[in-house]
């Protein structure tokens, strides 16, 4: 839609049109009755001159025989001429001799002069003309004629010349609307297709539509057909995006079957090692355990020594046997979401770790009424996980604090487990959540590397996110989201 | 200029008789004379006057350095009709009221145009009679001995005669 105060190109056109005969014909009218003007003038003059010189033949006897009757009776001929307002015959001397006046308040000048040489003479003056004329009888000088006119008629001549100017102003001004309105169709009519073929595409997202140039001016034609050109690259560049898209989407859906089946597969194998490796093992430790007992007394001290290490190491196998087992359940177990007590949680947990090792001195500040929506059972793991953790790692400090709470993060909740224990190095926090990946040596912090790889798979599957702030000796700070 | 100045009051007025010798003269500039007559007597355009002269040198200063068809006009006396008949014009001076109708009986035949301020000249048979009106110098005119004697007037002329004569009223 055109903006208000904005002009549609028809009307710009017919204003154009009108705007260029107006100016065409007032100026052509302007030029007209100034050059009939001053002819007009010339010829009111002339007039003049042939009244005064008919007057002077008129005159020359009652000039000669000093007759002023008889030339007043002459000059009483003026009143056939309106336009004279007052005339008057002079002797050679300048003098009046017989004068006439078309009303009484006027007079005629009291003195006629011409200069030497000069036969005849006229004067504007406002909307008057003068004249004074010479009469020569015989090559005698015998007097001069004075004539004053009004230019009334000039007046009245402009005034006619005014209406004319205007009516034909008006006539050709409607003439201008009819022919710019039959012109208009020429050129405003394509541009008005043009626009609401563009507009329809706006609006319909349509781009097999065409623009027809037919009958249009040659630039009109030139726009017309870029602008069908630039419909044929749309559509091509839109085909191109959606065959792009169409491919793009096909390949991600393969990978993502891939990967699935992939994933399926590994969580069946290492479920299935775990599981068949328990009972070789269970085998190697009771076997062991019974050699020890029958044949304990009999052997050597150096014997028996090799025998609890293969126990301690059956041990740790069995460990990290059921740490895979976990891992591989909470990946695969149902979800059952509902409202949890992280607080209450933390508690048994901390009671739980004070009970396995009665001797560590350690301050546990755990937050009231901190909850959370999710499953009971994984969230459990992931307390116990990360509460695990902190324990284990302050265990180097005669005395601990572990800090369990809730805070706000970016408008978002975020829970968070903080210890001051070892800590560790920040360049190492990207191998922290993977599994057997380990920062520490076995022999200090015992662990299977297992426990934070659990955590961070059941909030992946709570749609949160696991991450970790620490250095060197100053604690760590764990942060989780649902 | 030998034009008459119409000043009213105040300057010195001409004398009847400085009037008369202009009046004669421009009488001349408006009367058409035969061809014949006209192309008949070479020499000078001749102003005379029959009788007793009340013009005095008047007239001659009047005429001098005037011209009429290319003609100088001079001024002559004459004391007899016949001598006048060579004259273009003939003022007839009240000197002879009495030899009247000889006079106009001669100059009846030649084409002369004649001028008098004898009392009823033109009634008379005379062509320009001289009147008085006031002490304004006007004239009468017989248009029948004109055209008598092929003389034309100018119609200017008869506008500002005082009366125009159209038919021969011989005697009176």
């Amino acid at each position: 839609m055109p903006a208000a105060g904005q002009q549609s190109l028809s009307r710009k056109l017919t204003r154009m049109s009108i705007l260029v005969s107006a100016t065409a014909l007032l100026l052509a009218c302007a030029a007209f009755v100034a050059y009939d003007l001053a002819t007009f003038r010339q010829a009111i003059v002339r007039n003049l001159s042939v009244q005064a010189q008919l007057l002077g033949s008129n005159s020359v006897a009652a000039l000669v025989f000093n007759d002023p009757e008889s030339a007043t009776n002459t000059l009483a001929a003026l009143r056939a001429a309106p336009n004279v307002v007052s005339a008057c015959v002079y002797s050679a001397n300048g003098l009046p001799f017989a004068e006439y006046v078309r009303t009484k308040e006027v007079s005629p000048a009291p003195r006629a002069e011409l200069g030497e040489g000069e036969e005849e003479r006229h004067w504007f003056r406002r909307d008057e003309v003068m004249l004074v004329h010479r009469v020569v009888f015989q090559g005698k000088r015998t007097g001069f004629i004075y004539l004053e006119s009004d230019l009334q008629t000039l007046g009245e001549r402009l005034k006619r010349y005014v209406m004319i100017s205007i009516f034909v102003l008006l006539g050709s001004s409607m003439a201008a609307v009819a022919v710019s309105t039959a012109l208009r169709k020429t050129i405003v009519k394509p541009i008005e297709d043009l626009a609401a073929v563009a507009r329809s595409i706006s609006q319909e997202r349509n781009y097999s539509v065409r623009a027809v140039a037919q009958g249009a001016p040659a630039e009109l034609s030139v726009l017309v057909e870029a602008f069908n050109e630039m419909l044929v690259q749309i559509e091509q560049r839109d085909r191109e995006v959606r065959e792009a898209r169409d491919g793009l989407e096909h390949r991600v859906e393969l990978r993502t079957a891939e990967l699935a089946a992939a994933n399926k597969e590994l969580e069946a194998f290492s479920y299935s090692v775990s599981h068949d490796l328990r009972v070789p093992l269970r085998s190697i430790d009771g076997f062991s355990l019974a050699l020890m007992e029958d044949y304990g007394d009999k052997l050597g001290e150096e014997a028996r020594g090799h025998f609890e290490r293969i126990r301690a190491a059956t041990r740790r196998m069995g460990l990290l046997i059921d740490d895979m087992l976990e891992l591989a359940r909470v990946s695969r177990a149902e979800m059952q979401r509902g409202r949890v007590d992280l607080s209450g949680m933390a508690r048994s947990v901390e009671a739980e770790l004070r009970k396995a090792d009665p001797g560590r001195r350690v301050e546990c500040v755990i937050a009231e009424g901190v909850e959370a929506e999710g499953d009971a059972r994984l969230l459990r793991v992931v307390i116990d996980n990360l509460l695990q953790n902190a324990w284990k790692y302050t265990s180097k400090h005669a005395s601990a604090r572990i800090e369990f709470g809730q805070m706000s993060l970016n408008g978002s909740r975020a829970y968070f487990v903080k210890d001051d224990g070892a800590g560790f190095d920040p360049a190492y926090a990207g191998k922290l959540f993977g599994a057997f990946q380990r920062l520490h040596g076995a022999v200090e912090f015992p662990g299977t590397g297992v426990g934070l790889a659990t955590a961070q798979r059941i909030i992946h599957r709570h749609g949160g996110r696991i991450w970790a702030e620490a250095e060197v000796e100053k604690g760590a700070t764990f942060y989780f989201t649902f | 200029m030998g034009g008459f100045s119409p000043v009213r009051g105040q300057q010195s007025r001409p004398s009847e008789y400085q009037v008369k010798a202009v009046y004669l003269f421009n009488f001349s500039r408006f009367v058409g004379w035969p061809s014949q007559a006209a192309s008949e007597p070479l020499g000078p355009f001749a102003i005379c006057v029959l009788g007793k002269d009340p013009f005095g040198a008047v007239l001659d200063a009047t005429l001098a350095g005037e011209n009429i068809g290319g003609k100088s006009v001079v001024a002559r006396r004459v004391a007899q009709a016949q001598e006048a008949t060579n004259c273009r014009v003939v003022f007839i001076s009240s000197s002879e009221e009495g030899r009247l109708k000889e006079i106009l009986g001669v100059l009846d035949k030649a084409s002369v145009l004649t001028v008098s301020d004898i009392p009823r000249f033109s009634q008379h048979g005379g062509m320009i009679e001289f009147v008085l009106q006031g002490d304004r110098v006007r004239f009468e005119v017989n248009l029948a001995s004109t055209a008598e004697a092929g003389l034309t007037l100018s119609s200017e002329l008869l506008k500002v005669a005082v009366a125009v004569r159209r038919s021969a009223q011989p005697g009176g």
